[in-house]
């Protein structure tokens, strides 16, 4: 009786039966057929379990048990037909169950054992995480793929709200094929025995506070444990000043748990464990600010050898040393990648290019990154049209006329592919001040000349100069010192 | 001590211990303000207990005053050695984690290390007057960082600021015991001042 029939892959299937006289029973006599069989199938079988192909339509099976001494007592016969014929797909094979400790990430890899069944079917695996002592369930996802005929391996990362050093993770799955054209009933695979990634606690001698001095964003929920010696006790553990509620994960392994970490000091957050007076362990969480895109970002030449960029960093990160936010600067023509030094401390934010021989576009991408996130602000510039001298330098005014004086500057920089625009600012006590421009072809480290007539004879004069782009006026130069000069008497 | 002391020497060693003296007074008073600055920019709890660190010199000592003049100096240059190395370790870890943004403890910790070796090349003073001279560097050996956690490297640097506030005042006493004369020996005035 209770004759039941299980196929595992839509070909062969395996029955099960059982036989209500109690006592001891020989061999059985077992023959099927089917409606494409010329004559039955017999054999003797000890089992009471017998696979065979599965039916196109129906198959009809007669059981016959025997004595012990081989006398047939009981023949009893089965019509199965295929919608009686439940599916579920063998139990799936876990190949491998990998801890990133890290990031906390576990990475399952199984075979779908697709080679089983037809193209296109659709497969559904079950995929539950198991943590502590007592193997409680964390979570059960579902996660859907397709077959194709063949034996692919699947792929599936975790991240766990705890580090996976604080206690035991296992894993099990079972999967679901939607076998549309089957009649019968069809059910999930059994469970995969569980894999799984041992946790600190269960490592002699192992202790720590862990995740171990890690960067997380400001906002985070944190799960923070302490894995302790057999027989040790834990006072208590505290995040900052506070003491907080443990979580008891194993004999070894308790934590606590911190909703919403707000910015850490400088030096980080100290998480302590006290186990004595003078046994503790702790870790640094440091909580912090992924960067902001920045802003405002702008790139100049003041001499035509160095590209100036500068930019506005937006919120400070509230990291720092050696997990500040970092910059570089990469220039997409030419292919090159600068690193900028820059100091967290200041909020002006500059970094160097070099000037590259024959090229007049450059095409910056200023890559920010901590160890919370990354960005980046782009910014595409004719250099030409991005020139702010530096300023001018050993201003002289000379003259041997009443009513003209010669100017000669100074200009730190190579300026020979662009004509310069310089403007003289001319003031004397008793008349109003004056500007006059004069433009003149750029030089390399050159001495800049300007003449200026029409002036007051026997009158004393303060001029100074700034100079800029002539063709793509960007920004003048500061002013250059004041010079003071007298014109001759007439 | 060494034989019979001439005068000159008397007088020089006396000169030595009585700046020697002033020295770990002013040592003391930074490391305790230091320590103050520590735990506070640290996040410490100022109560912690720390167990004795490796690598650092206990400045508790059984027999002190059975210890000869050579023995306390040799025992102080070597315990300041060990300080002017931990203190640098701990100078270049506090750059490498926080950078810029704490100059004020990395000045602290930098204004400390430079006592602690000027302190350092004072007993190697007075032990040339031994005329037998300071051990050389290698012989003492510098205590390789271990692998700790930035919570035990913080909790480290407490124990070693700790015991460092401890050898300062230690150090004092040991001065002040070289200058009281050793029997047979011409007296000599007592220093001026103490920490």
């Amino acid at each position: 009786k209770n004759l039941k029939c299980v196929t595992h892959n839509l070909r062969k299937m395996i029955c099960t039966w059982d036989i209500s006289s109690k006592g001891r029973h020989g061999q059985n006599d077992f023959c099927y057929t089917t409606s494409d069989l010329p004559s039955p199938v017999c054999f003797k079988t000890k089992e009471k379990r017998v696979e065979i192909p599965v039916p196109d339509s129906s198959s009809i099976m007669t059981i016959t048990t025997n004595s012990i001494a081989g006398t047939a007592f009981a023949t009893k016969e089965f019509e199965i037909h295929k919608k009686d014929i439940s599916f579920a797909p063998l139990t799936p094979r876990i190949l491998s169950l990998t801890p990133d400790f890290p990031t906390s990430t576990l990475n399952l890899k199984w075979s779908d054992n697709g080679s089983v069944f037809p193209y296109g079917l659709d497969a559904f695996w079950q995929i539950q995480i198991l943590r502590k002592e007592a193997m409680e369930k964390v979570t059960q996802v579902t996660y859907y793929s397709k077959l194709t005929h063949e034996d692919v391996t699947l792929s599936w990362n975790w991240t766990s709200d705890m580090p996976l050093e604080c206690t035991s993770h296992y894993v099990k799955i079972r999967c679901y094929i939607n076998v549309t054209q089957f009649v019968g009933p069809k059910d999930w695979s059994d469970w995969s025995p569980v894999e799984e990634v041992p946790g600190k606690d269960t490592e002699p001698n192992a202790s720590g506070v862990f995740p171990q001095d890690t960067v997380v964003a400001v906002g985070s929920n944190v799960t923070i444990c302490c894995v302790h010696e057999e027989g040790q006790q834990i006072e208590r553990m505290t995040y900052g000043s506070e003491v907080y509620p443990m979580i008891h994960l194993s004999s070894r392994s308790s934590a606590i748990r911190v909703l919403n970490t707000s910015a850490s000091d400088t030096s980080g957050t100290n998480i302590v464990c006290r186990l004595s007076e003078y046994m503790w362990d702790g870790t640094v969480l440091f909580v912090g600010y992924a960067p902001d895109i920045p802003e405002d970002l702008i790139c100049e030449t003041s001499n035509f050898l160095i590209i100036r960029c500068t930019w506005k960093p937006g919120r400070p990160s509230g990291l720092y040393g050696k997990r500040r936010t970092k910059y570089s600067l990469f220039e997409r023509i030419s292919g090159k990648n600068v690193s900028c030094e820059v100091n967290e401390m200041n909020r002006e934010r500059v970094c160097g290019f070099p000037v590259l021989a024959n090229q007049k576009t450059y095409h910056f991408t200023l890559g920010v990154s901590n160890p919370i996130g990354q960005t980046e602000s782009s910014l595409l510039v004719d250099l030409t049209q991005r020139v702010h001298p530096k300023i001018p330098e050993k201003l002289t005014v000379s003259g041997n006329s009443s009513t003209s004086v010669r100017l000669h500057w100074f200009i730190n920089g190579s300026f020979a592919e662009i004509r310069l625009l310089c403007q003289i600012e001319i003031s004397s006590g008793h008349s109003e001040q004056k500007m006059h421009n004069v433009s003149m072809p750029g030089g390399k480290f050159s001495i800049y000349t300007a003449q200026l007539s029409t002036l007051h004879p026997y009158t004393k004069y303060q001029f100074r100069v700034r100079c800029s782009a002539a063709d793509h006026f960007w920004r003048w130069s500061d002013w250059s010192r004041i010079e003071e000069h007298t014109t001759l008497e007439a | 001590m060494a034989a019979a002391d001439s005068p000159s020497a008397t007088l020089r060693r006396h000169d030595l211990c009585s700046r020697g003296i002033r020295l770990a007074g002013k040592m003391r008073s930074d490391v305790v303000d230091l320590l103050d600055t520590y735990v506070e920019r640290q996040g410490l709890d100022a109560s912690a207990s720390v167990a004795a660190v490796e690598g650092v010199p206990a400045a508790a000592v059984e027999h002190w005053d059975e210890q000869t003049g050579t023995q306390r100096l040799l025992e102080n240059l070597a315990a300041y050695r060990a300080f002017r190395t931990l203190l640098a370790q701990m100078l270049e870890e506090q750059q490498e984690q926080v950078g810029e943004a704490d100059t004020a403890l990395g000045r602290a910790l930098a204004a400390v290390l430079l006592q602690v070796s000027a302190f350092a090349y004072h007993l190697e003073e007075l032990l040339r007057l031994e005329s037998r001279g300071p051990p050389s560097e290698e012989a003492v050996g510098s205590p390789s960082p271990p692998h700790l956690g930035l919570f035990e490297r913080k909790m480290r640097g407490l124990g070693v600021l700790r015991e460092l506030a401890q050898w300062a005042v230690r150090s004092a006493r040991d001065l002040r015991q070289l200058t009281k004369p050793s029997p047979g020996s011409s007296s000599a005035p007592s220093p001026a001042d103490s920490p």
